[in-house]
């Protein structure tokens, strides 16, 4: 009876990139992101949750989390073309995607400058628009660059603890290898937290032994602890220096983790924030 | 022949059973009695084959219990132990039906339901049939599962076969007691052996062929009832005062008891002294 | 007064009263796969359907024009439903077997922790598997989760099994027992697998943990669903024993069962069952504990009726459960556990209240 449905493991059915024209489904708010900057905006139909810029992309239609795709709903839109961030899932509908014959591009995802150029140079690739990429990696290039130089002169960098909550229980505390890790680094400071990798919940003694000058959270996660005064009358982070000094940095999540166009403006501001009386240098013009 | 021979079972260092030795024939019906904590369920189990003994043997016509495939001895012997819990709906017949499972494939034959049907109606509860046995009284439920026992042994043709119960009268009041014993009764009319645990004395003696008398796990007696039935023996094992009275019209004994029987000075003690106690 | 005859009658009726039941059964289940072939994101009209089977089966000739739709059809829907109806039936047969075993009518595939230590065995695989993945080759690694799941299901009611039984006998206080601690020590196993994790894998963790029907394929299928139907059919052959074991263990061996060989049996077949699907689509709860019971109340409790009516109702309650958590927020969809424990949360707290006020079911 399966032999005679014709089972077989799924192959991807003709496809070739780019695909200039047609439908497009952008999973990744990164991802979006860059397809609207990149001029494409018209052409998409539909974001995954994660999309939430620009704001024309709200209004989309939305194919849920990214890690937990399914392929049905997705075919459905008919598109001709699915850009989607590395890491997206689960691999059977990917599959699934793929014998439908729609192209799927998945989009290279690294927590560094030079990834976001690449991101950049791999959704031009896959929409045809490689001038236009090529034109706004050599700007993100050049912004990275005068960040880079006017920051290397700063030679005090202040602990920095990243803090975000998921649902309910204790905050997570950002380790090394991580999105927090990257663009803390980046903005001149230093991670606080160097005895772990990823995001682990935070012990209220482990923060303390941290020893942060600053503390960094995203807007959701301030909201959830109760706002600065909230976060400040934490036992744990009134102990530490950062607390003392009520030095508290709150950013958009996916401005500070997201890695994709808004990177250059996310140091931008985590490094005026750290840095009191930095000067940074004039944005390109985009 | 059901036999056990010199079977001992051991609890640790204590014995619960010592050298006891009992045998059942085909078409007799045997009671065992004892006060509570003698043995009697203990035996009962190593008669069932439920219970491996320590020392000693239990045989169906001479040959080793565990050495009969289950199947063929669940056609030769039937099993009722004390209140078997059971909290799902089945009905009354569904669950008799059930006692015809070493008899049948997956539904019931013509011959399954002769068997529940004379063994619900012997045991009073042909018309509680279609009730949900979880809707029924405690002593309905016992019913049930004494007719499920009686359907299991049931046989078109007189043949050997073994009934063992374990306080059958229990939950029971004073009319389906004798109900369910003379049930039992008139099994042995048709080659069934009946071993059962029998609480009353008056039981033993009114139903009985042989009496077994269990005391702290040893055999006290063993025989025929008027060999065996006396004021003595109740007042060494039960330790009540009793008066044994002959029924007339039957020739038989009957005990009788009063209030007071039981001297109370013996309760409290342990065993030892108890015995000693009672002795004049 | 009854007679043979009288009895004759009312065992005849109860047959034709499962008979009934039984094709009534296997009627909505044939009419919610035909909703659920043709409803979803992509509506597919029953006229298309049928060609496009036809055209799959080689009874017509393939027309190319229908690629986009034959994709939909054949390699996404169809597997999905098989995959339900085989998951449904399955857990709700799992969940029968328990009961009886346990002689609880509350027992339920995650209790003896066959689910949980499948879950456990494949949370460890995604946290902590990756250094595993440059070793494999490409066609184990599409298994491998499954295969991870199947193995933790299995060696927790071994675990478990072995911890009861004594002596060749298995005492079901014991096992029970043994099982809420086994529970808790996964829990713990689990706790610890997200503590070890980062942002993504915790979210995967999340999604297995509700269980999905998404993304399954013919390939995972044909390894996997014969295992469930296998385990599923032979356990369905030990109604008779079941209903005698209901009355006791001891009173089942008088009845002439080999109670140890069966309940082997059973425990192994269980194990397979579950976690054959516990691999296949995480952890979809209440299934094996609500249709079991839907059964008992309508049709009583003889194992003979219970285990083909439950494995149909089982199936159609899946497919449901499934069609709504594919169509309610589309273009996303829900994990079906969510739906499944919405549904059984409440029933489980109604059979509570009601076993306290009868004392039993």
């Amino acid at each position: 009876m399966l032999a005679m449905l014709g089972w077989a493991p799924l192959a991807q059915a003709d496809c070739t990139l780019p695909v200039a024209k047609g439908p497009i489904i952008s999973i990744g708010g990164d991802v979006t992101e860059i397809v609207y900057a990149l001029g494409a905006g018209d052409r998409v139909i539909a974001v995954d949750i994660t999309s939430r810029y620009p704001e024309a992309a709200q209004a989309l239609p939305q194919v849920g989390y990214m890690r937990q795709l399914s392929a049905e709903p997705i075919l459905s839109l008919s598109p001709s073309l699915i850009l989607a961030i590395a890491d997206s899932g689960p691999p059977q509908v990917l599959d699934q995607l793929r014998a439908a014959g729609t192209c799927l591009a998945l989009v290279p995802d690294e927590h560094s400058p030079e990834g976001v150029i690449k991101k950049v140079e791999a959704v031009a690739a896959a929409i045809d628009r490689k001038a236009e990429g090529d034109a706004l990696a050599e700007r993100l290039e050049m912004d990275f660059a005068a960040l880079r130089s006017s920051l290397s002169a700063i030679k005090d960098k202040p602990r920095v603890l990243f803090l975000f909550s998921v649902g309910e229980g204790a905050p997570m505390v950002g380790g090394r290898n991580t999105s927090a890790d990257a663009i803390i680094t980046l903005a001149g400071g230093r991670n606080a937290i160097e005895g772990f990798e990823e995001f682990k919940p935070a012990s209220s003694e482990g923060i303390i032994a941290a020893a942060p000058d600053v503390v960094l959270v995203t807007e959701l996660t301030l909201a959830k602890l109760g706002g600065v005064e909230g976060l400040l009358r934490r036992p744990d982070i009134a102990q530490t220096p950062a607390g003392k000094a009520k030095r508290v940095i709150a950013m958009e999540s996916l401005l500070l983790l997201g890695f994709g166009l808004r990177t250059p403006q996310a140091i931008r501001d985590l490094a005026r924030a750290l840095h009191p009386g930095f000067a940074a240098p004039p944005e390109a013009a985009n | 022949m059901l036999t056990a021979n010199n079977i001992t079972i051991m609890r640790g260092s204590r014995r619960i059973l010592d050298q006891v030795s009992v045998a059942v024939r085909a078409g007799e019906f045997l009671a065992i009695v004892g006060p509570n904590g003698a043995g009697k369920s203990t035996l009962l189990h190593c008669l069932s084959g439920a219970l491996e003994p320590d020392e000693g043997s239990v045989q169906l016509n001479g040959r080793p219990l565990s050495s009969w495939p289950a199947r063929d001895l669940s056609r030769r012997r039937a099993v009722l132990t004390q209140s078997p819990s059971l909290g799902f709906a089945f009905t009354a017949l569904q669950l008799v039906l059930i006692g015809r499972s070493p008899h049948m494939g997956s539904n019931p034959g013509r011959t399954d339901l002769r068997a529940a049907a004379a063994a619900m109606q012997e045991t009073g509860i042909a018309h509680l049939a279609e009730r949900s046995y979880l809707t029924l009284s405690g002593g309905e439920r016992q019913r049930v599962h004494l007719a499920r026992v009686l359907a299991q042994l049931y046989a078109e043709e007189a043949s050997e076969r073994y009934l063992l119960l374990d306080e059958p009268t229990n939950n029971l009041d004073l009319g389906h007691q004798h109900l369910a014993l003379s049930a039992a009764r008139r099994m042995t009319e048709q080659g069934v052996g009946v071993i059962a645990i029998l609480h009353d004395p008056n039981h033993a003696v009114a139903y009985a062929d042989r009496i077994h008398v269990l005391h702290r796990g040893r055999t006290y007696a063993d025989g025929a009832v008027p060999d065996v039935m006396s004021e003595g023996l109740m007042r060494e094992v039960f330790e009540v005062t009793a008066r044994l009275l002959r029924d007339p019209q039957r020739d038989r004994p009957y005990i009788v008891l009063w209030p007071g029987s039981r001297p109370a000075s013996i309760n409290d003690h342990p065993p030892e002294r108890r015995h000693a106690c009672s002795l004049p | 007064m009854h007679s043979t005859a009288d009895f004759a009658l009312i065992t005849h009726r109860q047959a034709q009263k499962t008979a009934i039941a039984t094709m009534i059964a296997a009627l909505a289940l044939v009419a919610i796969c035909f909703v659920t072939i043709h409803a979803g994101a992509i509506h597919i009209p029953p006229g298309t359907a049928t060609r496009l089977i036809a055209q799959q089966l080689g009874l017509a000739p393939v027309d190319d024009s229908m690629q986009a739709l034959r994709t939909i059809l054949i390699e996404i829907r169809l597997p999905r439903i098989a995959l339900g109806v085989l998951t449904g039936a399955g857990l709700a047969v799992a969940g029968v077997t328990l009961q009886g075993l346990f002689r609880n009518p509350l027992a339920d595939p995650g209790l003896v922790g066959v689910s949980t230590g499948a879950a456990t065995a494949a949370a460890a695989f995604i946290v902590l598997g990756w250094p595993l993945f440059e070793y494999l080759s490409a066609p184990v690694l599409r298994h491998a989760l499954p295969i991870a799941a199947f193995v933790g299901g299995l060696l927790t009611t071994i675990a478990i099994y072995a911890v009861a039984t004594r002596e060749g006998r298995t005492d079901v206080a014991t096992l029970l027992l043994a099982g809420v601690a086994i529970n808790a020590m996964a829990a713990a196993c689990i706790g610890l697998l997200v503590f070890l994790s980062s942002e993504n894998e915790l979210r995967d963790l999340n999604f297995w943990m509700l269980g999905s029907l998404n993304g399954v394929t013919w390939d995972r299928l044909v390894f996997v669903g014969p295992l469930i139907l296998a385990a599923t059919i032979a356990l369905a052959r030990f109604a008779r024993h079941l209903n005698a074991l209901l009355l006791g263990e001891i009173e089942a061996r008088h009845l002439g069962f080999d109670v140890e060989r069966t309940k082997r049996w059973m425990i192994t077949l269980v194990a397979l069952d579950v976690g054959a699907i516990v691999a296949m689509t995480g952890a979809i709860g209440f299934v094996g504990l609500l249709v079991p019971h839907l059964v008992r109340l309508m049709m009583g409790a003889d194992h003979r009726t219970l285990y083909p009516l439950s494995a149909l109702l089982g199936a159609c309650l899946v497919l449901l459960a499934d069609l709504f958590a594919r169509t309610i927020v589309v273009p996303a969809e829900l994990p079906i556990g969510i739906i499944t424990s919405f549904l059984g949360g409440p029933f489980f707290l109604w059979l509570l209240l009601r076993q306290k006020a009868q004392g039993a079911f």
